[in-house]
């Protein structure tokens, strides 16, 4: 009983330490997000080619709000593209079908992802490879569904054109502030109660059911704000293209880029997302312009060869072989 | 209206039992190595066209075809095992690791074959006489017939290997229990390539089958046939070839008798929602004893 104050100073002083070195990296973090978001909102003020750039911010969007999924809960989604396109035909049907302003529309979009995330909510019982592989054939199915649904409503195979809403000023403005909330939240994540709780049930479930978590709850919000982002990213990129194309809504790459570009920087790190996104879109970018037709051929690869060799991600990697990075590394 | 759901019948115990030799080599793999093979449905597409192409260009019956099949992506299998699998251990979450490792082979099998045979849907120009056996008011394809026995014929077979000889009942105890297996001495490594390639060898085979009973075949359709195997798996229970087999009959049956009442697609929509109910209602399968995790 007598160390108990010398103990309990040691632990305040520890205490102190780590809330020192978590707003640093925080602070780092946020003063780099910010910069980026800076750097993307004077592009389209220099020149009329922004569309390298909207794409960046969508996949920014899309591998962090996957970090939210992956990296906070241990899940991961295979059919997580069915937010994407549910977010891309609501803003196509309201928009065009309903006759609603492209705001709402787009807000709609929002929200028919958060709803598609409830009904599919019930499949975080499951785990690991049967949570992804269910998250596909559930994410098929609704795929389906819309290709079944009368064609007056969703355009049918020859999809919806948005025809009069185009402005891709705007649409990249919305694509940057989607952009900035996302990396916002999953900045907000890493240092929140919330936050923490999801990284415990992560690393063990019982035991965070034990210290008085409430595990369902928690994953469910998690899954919420990971089904938001991309259905916003979908609604925008709609709205951007000026067209809903029921090929490419629900197509599985979009599904496997967010992964990658997510993993290549390094699940469960804030920055990670971001610079594998940066990394990769860069290369994609090139490999799609020098040699078209074997595309997914090297995208493949490149999967194949982080899981062999990087499986951490480029962040991930550098955390692992020097601990005390993670002082700077959120 | 009765014929037609006879029809149907059938028809989804013949596709149920092809469904299930997909089923079976997914599950040897994922029983052995814990490791989903998302490229199942590319080399089983692989060995579509390596059927294709023997009668093609050598005049090979495709029953000739498929044992062939088998032994090449046997062999493939087995080397290909010490390329991705080993290193896959060191990973923090090797199933997870796994699934994605697969996906990326999946998608580099796909973009391969889609470099090396066009995307052009293929058909196997293969017919036996007479083309159509008639039963009454049912009509059956005799090359349906043959494909159905073949595939149970191979679900038999590879029930015995399991069950009655020394490497089966090895297999079988990598399922059970990894690391009591290396105490006994048994040498796990070599086991788990050779697991790995009778999946991608199984894999083969069932597509020198779908190439027989179905009118196409394209580099895109591997995922579709991953996810099938996958549900057959779900469906049985994990690591029991029976069970994968009963669970394929019950999709291919309901597949094929919702093709009878509404459109292809609400068929498909029907055949995974019927994994969904079984997730959510009993979710270690028809067959299974162990908890999914």
């Amino acid at each position: 009983m007598s160390s108990s104050p010398a103990l309990a100073a040691g632990a305040a002083s520890h205490r102190a330490q780590d809330l020192r070195a978590v707003r640093l990296r925080t602070r780092i973090a946020v003063t780099l997000f910010a910069a980026l978001a800076a750097g993307l909102a004077v592009i389209p003020m220099a020149t009329s080619n922004i569309s390298f750039a909207f794409y960046l911010m969508l996949w920014i969007t899309m591998a962090s709000a996957m970090n939210i999924c992956v990296g906070f809960t241990g899940y991961l989604p295979f059919g997580y593209v069915v937010f994407y396109g549910v977010g891309s035909y609501a803003t196509g049907i309201c928009y065009k079908i309903l006759g609603w302003p492209i705001l709402p529309s787009l807000l709609a979009a929002g929200g028919t992802g958060v709803a598609i995330a409830l009904l599919l909510a019930p499949t975080l019982r499951l785990r690991g490879v049967y949570f992804g592989i269910v998250s596909l054939a559930l994410a098929t199915i609704v795929k389906l569904v819309i290709s079944n649904l009368p064609q007056s409503f969703t355009g049918g195979s020859m999809g919806i054109i948005l025809s009069n809403a185009n402005n891709p000023t705007h649409s990249y403005y919305a694509m940057l502030i989607v952009m900035g909330a996302t990396l916002a939240t999953v900045t907000w994540l890493s240092v929140s109660r919330l936050g923490r709780a999801l990284k415990a049930i992560r690393d063990d479930d019982g035991a965070a059911a034990c210290v008085g978590i409430h595990v369902p709850n928690t994953r469910l919000k998690a899954w919420l704000l990971a089904a938001l982002f991309p259905a916003l990213a979908g609604g925008i990129e709609a709205w951007y293209t000026n067209v809903v194309d029921p090929e490419y809504a629900f197509h599985v790459l979009i599904t496997a880029k967010s992964i990658i570009y997510a993993m290549a920087g390094g699940f469960g790190t804030i920055l990670g997302p971001v610079v594998g996104t940066l990394a990769l879109l860069g290369v994609d970018h090139l490999i799609w312009q020098k040699f078209p037709v074997v595309n997914l051929l090297l995208l493949g690869l490149i999967i194949v060869l982080l899981m062999l060799f990087l499986p951490r991600g480029i962040v991930g990697s550098l955390i692992k072989r020097k601990p005390q990075l993670r002082r700077y590394i959120a | 209206m009765t014929g037609l759901l006879i029809q149907g019948l059938i028809n989804g115990l013949i596709l149920g039992a092809i469904y299930g030799l997909i089923g079976v080599g997914l599950n040897v793999v994922f029983g052995v190595l814990r490791v989903v093979n998302f490229a199942h449905g590319e080399f089983l597409v692989l060995g579509a066209y390596f059927a294709f192409f023997l009668l093609e260009y050598a005049g090979v019956n495709p029953l000739v075809a498929l044992p062939l099949a088998f032994a090449a992506f046997f062999l493939a299998g087995y080397l290909l095992y010490f390329v991705l699998i080993p290193r896959l251990s060191k990973a923090d979450d090797p199933e997870i690791s796994s699934l994605l490792l697969m996906f990326g082979v999946s998608i580099m099998l796909g973009a391969l074959m889609l470099l090396a045979f066009d995307a052009d849907a293929r058909s196997l120009p293969y017919e036996i006489e007479p083309v159509f056996l008639k039963f009454g008011p049912v009509l059956i394809p005799t090359v349906r017939l043959v494909a159905l026995v073949i595939a149970l014929a191979i679900i038999a077979a590879l029930t015995v290997f399991l069950y009655r000889t020394q490497l089966g009942r090895a297999l079988r105890a990598i399922i059970m229990n990894r690391d009591a297996v290396r105490i006994v001495g048994i040498n796990a490594e070599r086991l788990s390539a050779v697991a790995f390639g009778l999946g991608v060898g199984l894999a083969a085979a069932s597509g020198v089958l779908v190439a027989m009973v179905f009118p196409a075949f394209s580099p895109f359709m591997g995922n579709d046939y991953t996810l099938i195997g996958f549900i057959v798996i779900v469906l049985g229970g994990l690591g029991h070839p029976v069970g994968a087999l009963v669970g394929a009959l019950l999709f291919g049956v309901t597949e094929q008798v919702s093709v009878v009442f509404f459109n292809p697609s609400i068929a498909t929509i029907c055949g995974f929602a019927l994994m969904v109910a079984m997730i959510f209602f009993r979710p270690s399968g028809l067959f299974g004893r162990q908890a999914l995790r």
